[in-house]
């Protein structure tokens, strides 16, 4: 900020001779003249600034060209081609039609759309609310309770309507993101926290250990999914089941396995809480394995934010360990944990690499998320229409995401 | 100052008034990153380990190869073919970095350092590049480059087509443009004196003191080109097939010679390795600072 308005404030001055940057009343001094030096500094600030101009948009060039031409064109015209007809060949326009084949019908996605819209709106209303009056009641959100059932009746009411006349591949592949994201976000960011909070007391090999636990992050996500499917294979002797024997447990199917979890344990669950398919868990915890590391430098640096006088107060006062990571650390880190989850979460909705790679026909469609189905749609299928019309929807649910956390961001309250 | 050191006696003295709880607590500090730790190097140590084992090893339960099989990589290298896609994937890798360098250090620039009409929607387009997912984009650029959209001829399965579209991305320009703000006025004032242009300003004064974020973003380009993934797997088809993308193809085309592909993901990861080792500091400082490239 400061670095722009001296920029401003200096750039008219350069050009011209000392004199005439110096005190003004040397100009009403002048007071005959008034009118020479503006039309000489007019002069030479335009020159500099053709030269700045130029310079700018020749520097620019190059980025705009590639950017716009492989990043921004390709939203639209994403868009132009989920309104046609687009099987390989481009057929005619058919407009919203296989938005509508998505959805199943409008009054669907209407549905859909007004329970989010409720949620999000009881969310608003309650954190405008508590700063109306200033404080913040643990129990605010009983209030609010009726309307979240409201919520989740019409989203459910909607949703269910979908599965039937809709694109229910689709949809199941919004459902097995889902699994996924709840899988994977909590579990990395705790573990990614706890790690984090150990590393950052004094031990030794601080560095050594922050460089193993980074490994999964940075090594590609083929390479180390290739070596995930021999590690769970469905073979007696695959490290994973040799590892489950070690507790007397007997061989299972792993990455081939598409019965829900639930039902594999024995509980007699239908549809969506019967759970991910087992085949999908093991994806996630390669997705958790990747991501621990990430999370874990995150938090270093959060870590490393925070006042040590607070803690050194509280263990005046006799803070136990754990009081001191529950009521300084975990709320310090709050904005952190908040970030990473939506980072995350909209990771999730891009996963696409690791998920391709671990997948395998007998697993079926538990496996298959929303961006690879998006994949599978184009690549195998050459639905050039359907598949960006998917794509759009995809979109809008990150957009969504992003603007919700920009909202939330905003208005944090720190402590919460 | 006394004060200080009050508290700090203090505080030690409340340290010390339990040894064998601090002992313990050290002991279950240790373990738990320890096996943490095991986690996370697992996948790597039975990479290698399988990669030097026979055949019929692989097929066994065994943890470690009785004799190391180096001609495994050597069989991976020439017979899988993994030599020639390891060529294509540092062309592809050298000439994106490149490329990123160039459009991104010019970008970033005028964005940090030149005012000029239309310099803050230009820049929140590109940002607002950062949360297309690939979904979206990947099916129109497969028209474009195939010469559908711009009539440039079919760039499939050819250097072009795994580098250019790559050549210029919103997190690199965003990273610099931090940067190079933060170069001193004085600096650009005395170079003006001096007779410099922009040019000359940004080679000889901005970039030497730039290493830094350089470097993070060269990492990145790097580890954004090797690692890559579901593009050249729909623009490549002989050629031009890169490591990744080798590697995939391999899971089928091997059936049960594990050894070779565990062989072949070795060598994937060679580079990488090497070069997080030696800018390990920079990566998680790069990564830590923007908390980008979620």
């Amino acid at each position: 900020m400061e670095d722009n308005t001296s920029e401003n404030t200096k750039e008219p001055v350069v050009p011209n001779s000392p004199i005439e940057n110096h005190p003004q009343y040397e100009v009403e001094l002048e007071s005959p003249f008034l009118e020479e030096p503006p039309t000489i500094k007019k002069a030479g600030l335009s020159f500099q600034k053709v030269v700045d101009l130029i310079t700018a948009y020749s520097f620019i060039t190059p980025a705009v060209i590639i950017i716009f031409l492989f990043g921004l064109f390709p939203i639209g015209y994403a868009f132009y081609m989920s309104l046609i007809n687009w099987n390989v060949k481009k057929g005619d326009f058919i407009g919203l039609k296989n938005y509508l084949e998505i959805f199943g019908s409008w009054e669907n996605f209407f549905w859909v759309l007004g329970g989010v819209a409720v949620l999000f709106l009881a969310f608003f209303v309650q954190n405008k609310l508590e700063k109306a009056a200033n404080k913040y009641s643990k129990y605010s959100w009983l209030a609010f309770l009726p309307i979240v059932v409201v919520s989740g009746i019409l989203f459910s009411k909607g949703w269910s309507a979908m599965m039937v006349t809709g694109d229910k591949p689709f949809l199941q592949s919004l459902v097995n993101t889902l699994y996924y994201a709840m899988g994977t976000v909590p579990t990395q960011i705790i573990i990614g926290l706890v790690i984090a909070y150990l590393l950052y007391q004094d031990i030794k090999f601080k560095e050594g250990f922050r460089l193993l636990y980074f490994l999964p992050y940075i090594t590609p996500a083929v390479t180390t999914s290739v070596v995930f499917r021999i590690i769970f294979n469905r073979t007696p002797y695959s490290i994973a089941n040799r590892f489950i024997g070690l507790f007397g447990l007997e061989p299972l199917k792993w990455r081939f396995e598409s019965t829900p979890i639930l039902k594999l344990l024995g509980l007699n669950v239908e549809g969506f809480w019967a759970g991910p398919s087992l085949a999908l868990i093991v994806i996630m915890i390669f997705g958790i394995w990747t991501f621990v590391g990430y999370n874990v430098v995150i938090y270093l640096s959060g870590l490393g934010n925070i006042p040590k006088e607070v803690y050194e107060a509280a263990e005046i006062d006799g803070a136990t360990k754990w009081q001191l990571f529950r009521n300084i650390t975990i709320p310090y880190l709050s904005p952190i944990t908040f970030y990473l989850t939506m980072i995350s979460l909209i990771g999730t909705f891009k996963a696409f690499n690791h998920i391709y790679v671990l997948k395998v026909p007998s697993a079926g469609a538990s496996v298959v998320t929303a961006s690879v189905y998006i994949f599978e749609r184009f690549y195998q299928f050459t639905q050039f229409g359907r598949a960006t019309a998917m794509s759009m929807v995809l979109f809008l649910i990150i957009l969504g995401l992003t603007f919700i956390q920009n909202k939330l961001m905003a208005e944090r309250v720190f402590y919460g | 100052m006394v004060n200080q050191d009050v508290l700090k006696q203090h505080i030690g003295t409340i340290k010390k008034t339990n040894p064998a709880l601090r002992i313990l607590g050290k002991i279950v500090l240790y373990t738990v990153l320890i096996i943490g730790a095991i986690i996370s190097l697992f996948p790597f140590f039975w990479m290698v380990s399988q990669s030097l084992m026979t055949l019929g090893e692989t097929l066994q339960i065994r943890w470690l190869p009785s004799v190391p099989q180096w001609q495994n990589y050597a069989e991976a290298w020439s017979r899988a073919k993994f030599g020639e896609y390891f060529l294509n994937s540092t062309m592809v890798t050298i000439g994106t970095i490149v490329g990123i360098l160039i459009t991104s250090i010019l970008a970033a620039y005028a964005f940090a350092r030149i005012k000029f009409p239309g310099s803050n929607l230009i820049f929140t387009l590109f940002l607002a590049t950062m949360m297309v997912p690939e979904s979206v984009t990947l099916i129109p650029n497969l028209f474009m480059i195939r010469g559908n959209i711009i009539p440039w001829g079919n760039w499939n399965d050819t250097f072009w087509v795994l580098t250019v579209p790559f050549m210029a991305n919103a997190f690199s320009i965003f990273l610099l443009k931090q940067f190079f703000q933060q170069v001193p006025n004085e600096l650009w004032d005395a170079a003006r004196i001096d007779g410099a242009g922009h040019m000359r300003f940004l080679t000889q004064i901005v970039l030497p003191i730039s290493s830094a974020p350089i470097v993070t973003v060269i990492l990145f380009a790097f580890t954004g080109a090797w690692n890559a993934f579901s593009w050249p797997l729909i623009v490549t088809s002989r050629k031009w097939r890169t490591l990744m993308v080798g590697l995939y193809n391999f899971v089928s085309e091997a059936g049960t010679e594990t050894h070779l592909l565990m062989a072949g993901a070795v060598i994937s990861l060679i580079p990488v390795l090497v070069l997080y080792v030696f800018t390990q500091k920079q990566f998680t400082q790069g990564i830590a600072t923007t908390g980008l490239k979620g």
